[in-house]
């Protein structure tokens, strides 16, 4: 899998592109809790996370624990189909701040 | 080596000697081939060392005689042979000191009958063996000093450290020779495994009732096994020792590997082509070899194999826990034209559930200084692999008999037959380690798919039995090496998916699903697998193995079924 990251609206876009699982999440983890360290606020592209498992979503949760406590911003944007599916398995669609487009969650 | 200026104090003529001597070596030292150096070079010699003549005599490997292979001056002696013990240069060579014979004709051992053929007038002879060690090479001969005097001790010794020098570099080049020999002989021989290799059957999935393994002893082997599918459904093998060892046996494998792969496509019966590679191998093997071998067909969906044993190592049917060899034969191919023309028989073997072992004797003779294996070692060995997938079982049972300490003596080759009516649609081994599990999902979609299961169903059931194995490899495992099985068993309305390992077993109190109230990391796996599955159990192990992990679900739902 791929993390690609970019600034806007400074923000940082985090696209994860590929599959996130146990042998590529440690890598998700680490990317966004260094952008949890510098406060920063992250909107996560997921329009291409092909499958994502449970350490995938543990470290969404990680990332989002981190934030809620700097006060910062983190958001999922365009959460494909196989995603979302996790995410409701997990009953976490209704935890994350979650947006239909990456423009939606940067001005949200 | 260059001698680039003259030290004024040295006498001009000791200066032109090692000037000679200076040349001539490096010359030797530059060449690839030595002999034709040295024929250049002795006309060179000649004339430094004012000579008439000169020739040289080189030791014949075969006969032991010496043979000019280069002459110089008025006579052509190219090729002369010197029997044993005759003459200056015998003389030279055996007592291995430089002859200096300042009249000829006033010595017992000069040789007239060459001058009488020639009309060469030979005064004085100068001859200095070639030798390095024990090893006599040959001999550096000058004869007649120009302007009517004899050779003298500064010849002698000049001519002395030329052939010195010479015979290094002969004995050299012969060994870079036969160095270079060794390696293109040896390329050779991997060039032979290498089509050895390309004549064994493709790998097949695990799932396909016929597998082998090949473990030559050496570079090339004598063994061989093949897998032909016929028309029908139904699959043609066979496996085969040929007597000896090595390149000739290597040969002969070749041989009967292609007879059979195109035999067994035109014949009707495994005893048909035994008889038919018999025929061939009898009329035309070299002596004293011959060739072990069963054939089979195996009909897949009826279970049964019928098969023929031409002196080969009675096949083992493995079928639950009881174990039975099977015994009837005839003689090895080869041995005497028109020994199988009344046909080989055969013998029909219902599977039942089981498998069929058939192995060369490098297995059954693998013991070191321990009674060989036998067929009941081969069994015993078994017995902790039978829930491996084929593949994977051949690979452990190889590899246990290399852990014993049971050295490769010869070629190890094994075939198994499964009963595949009741097989699972998947079974397959992995590593236990993150990177398996992208192959993992990759493969029980396929699985599923091919059940028959279509729609969202298969990503949740992929994402259950993926979590499943995560749980193995962070938990069984502890993150230490090992492996784990996945099996599928099912048709397009219920799925059963086994999950086995062969880590410490574990308590499955244990193991449960986290409160997801507590939105906090991990521990989420657990929950997954019991949200998509309906029926999530640990069984008994199967022995020799760890853990059993069974997830069942019924596939409800249209969109979960192919139309």
């Amino acid at each position: 899998m791929k993390i690609e990251s970019r600034e806007r609206d400074g923000a940082v876009v985090v696209a994860l592109v590929g599959e996130v699982d146990l042998q590529h999440s440690p890598s998700v983890r680490k990317h966004l809790m260094e952008l949890m360290f510098d406060r920063r606020p992250v909107v996560v592209d997921m329009t291409a996370v092909e499958y994502i498992d449970s350490s995938g979503i543990a470290s969404l949760v990680e990332a989002y624990q981190a934030a809620r406590k700097n006060g910062t911003r983190f958001v999922l944007a365009a959460v494909s189909q196989p995603a979302m599916r996790v995410l409701q398995l997990a009953r976490l669609d209704k935890v994350f701040a979650l947006a239909d487009t990456v423009e939606a969650g940067l001005s949200a | 080596m260059r001698v680039e200026e003259r030290p004024q104090h040295l006498p001009a003529a000791l200066a032109d000697d090692l000037d000679l001597i200076a040349e001539m070596t490096a010359d030797f030292a530059r060449s690839l081939d030595i002999e034709e150096t040295l024929r250049l070079g002795l006309a060179h010699i000649s004339s430094r060392m004012e000579a008439e003549a000169a020739s040289i005599f080189l030791m014949e490997p075969g006969t032991g005689e010496l043979v000019c292979r280069a002459c110089f001056g008025p006579a052509d002696v190219t090729g002369l042979r010197l029997p044993k013990g005759q003459g200056i240069v015998w003389r030279a060579v055996n007592r291995n000191a430089t002859e200096l014979v300042r009249d000829a004709t006033d010595d017992p051992d000069f040789a007239h009958q060459v001058d009488n053929n020639t009309g060469f007038v030979t005064r004085s002879i100068l001859c200095a063996p070639m030798a390095v060690r024990d090893e006599r090479l040959g001999a550096i001969e000058l004869f007649n000093k120009k302007g009517g005097g004899s050779f003298d001790a500064d010849d002698r010794r000049v001519l002395q450290a030329l052939a010195a020098s010479a015979a290094l570099a002969l004995i050299n080049a012969r060994q870079a020779a036969d160095m270079a020999e060794q390696k293109a002989l040896k390329h050779e021989l991997s060039l032979a495994a290498d089509i050895q290799r390309a004549m064994l059957p493709p790998q097949r999935p695990p799932e396909f009732p016929i597998h082998g393994i090949n473990l030559p002893a050496r570079g090339v082997s004598g063994d061989f096994f093949d897998v032909v599918e016929l028309t029908g459904g139904k699959i043609a093998f066979a496996i085969a020792d040929v007597s000896g060892k090595g390149m000739n046996a290597a040969m002969l494998m070749s041989k009967t590997a292609s007879l059979f792969r195109c035999l067994a496509k035109r014949l009707d019966g495994p005893g048909a082509v035994l008889a038919a590679i018999d025929s061939e191998l009898a009329e035309t093997s070299s002596a004293g070899m011959f060739v072990t071998m069963v054939a089979g067909i195996l009909d897949p969906a009826a279970g049964n194999v019928v098969l023929a044993n031409a002196g080969h190592e009675p096949p083992l049917l493995c079928c639950g826990a009881s174990l039975t060899r099977i015994d009837e034969g005839m003689p090895p191919l080869g041995i005497v034209p028109d020994l199988f023309s009344q046909g080989c028989p055969e013998s029909t073997i219902e599977l039942n559930g089981g498998a069929l072992y058939l192995f060369t004797d490098g297995l059954t003779e693998a013991g070191g200084t321990e009674a060989m294996l036998g067929s009941d070692g081969v069994a015993r060995m078994l017995a902790p692999h039978r829930v491996r997938p084929a593949p994977d079982r051949l690979r452990a049972l190889v590899a246990q008999v290399a852990e014993a300490g049971l050295a490769l003596k010869d070629d190890l080759t094994m075939l198994v037959v499964e009963d595949v009516r009741d097989q699972p649609a998947m079974n397959r081994q992995y590593q236990a380690r993150p990177a398996s599990l992208s192959a993992i999902r990759h493969d029980l979609g396929h699985a599923l798919s091919a059940l028959g299961v279509c729609g969202p169903v298969i990503p949740d059931i992929v994402l259950a039995v993926d979590e499943a194995c995560q749980n193995v490899i962070r938990h069984a495992y502890g993150g230490g090496e090992g492996e784990m099985i996945v099996q599928l068993r099912g048709d397009h309305d219920h799925v059963d998916i086994r999950l086995i390992d062969f880590a410490p077993t574990i308590d499955p109190a244990s193991v449960c699903p986290r409160d997801l109230n507590d939105v906090r990391p991990g521990g989420l796996g657990t929950h997954f697998i019991r949200e998509v599955m309906d029926n999530v159990e640990f069984l008994a192990p199967p022995p020799g193995t760890g853990n059993l992990l069974r997830m069942a679900k019924r596939i409800g739902g249209h969109e979960n079924r192919k139309p």
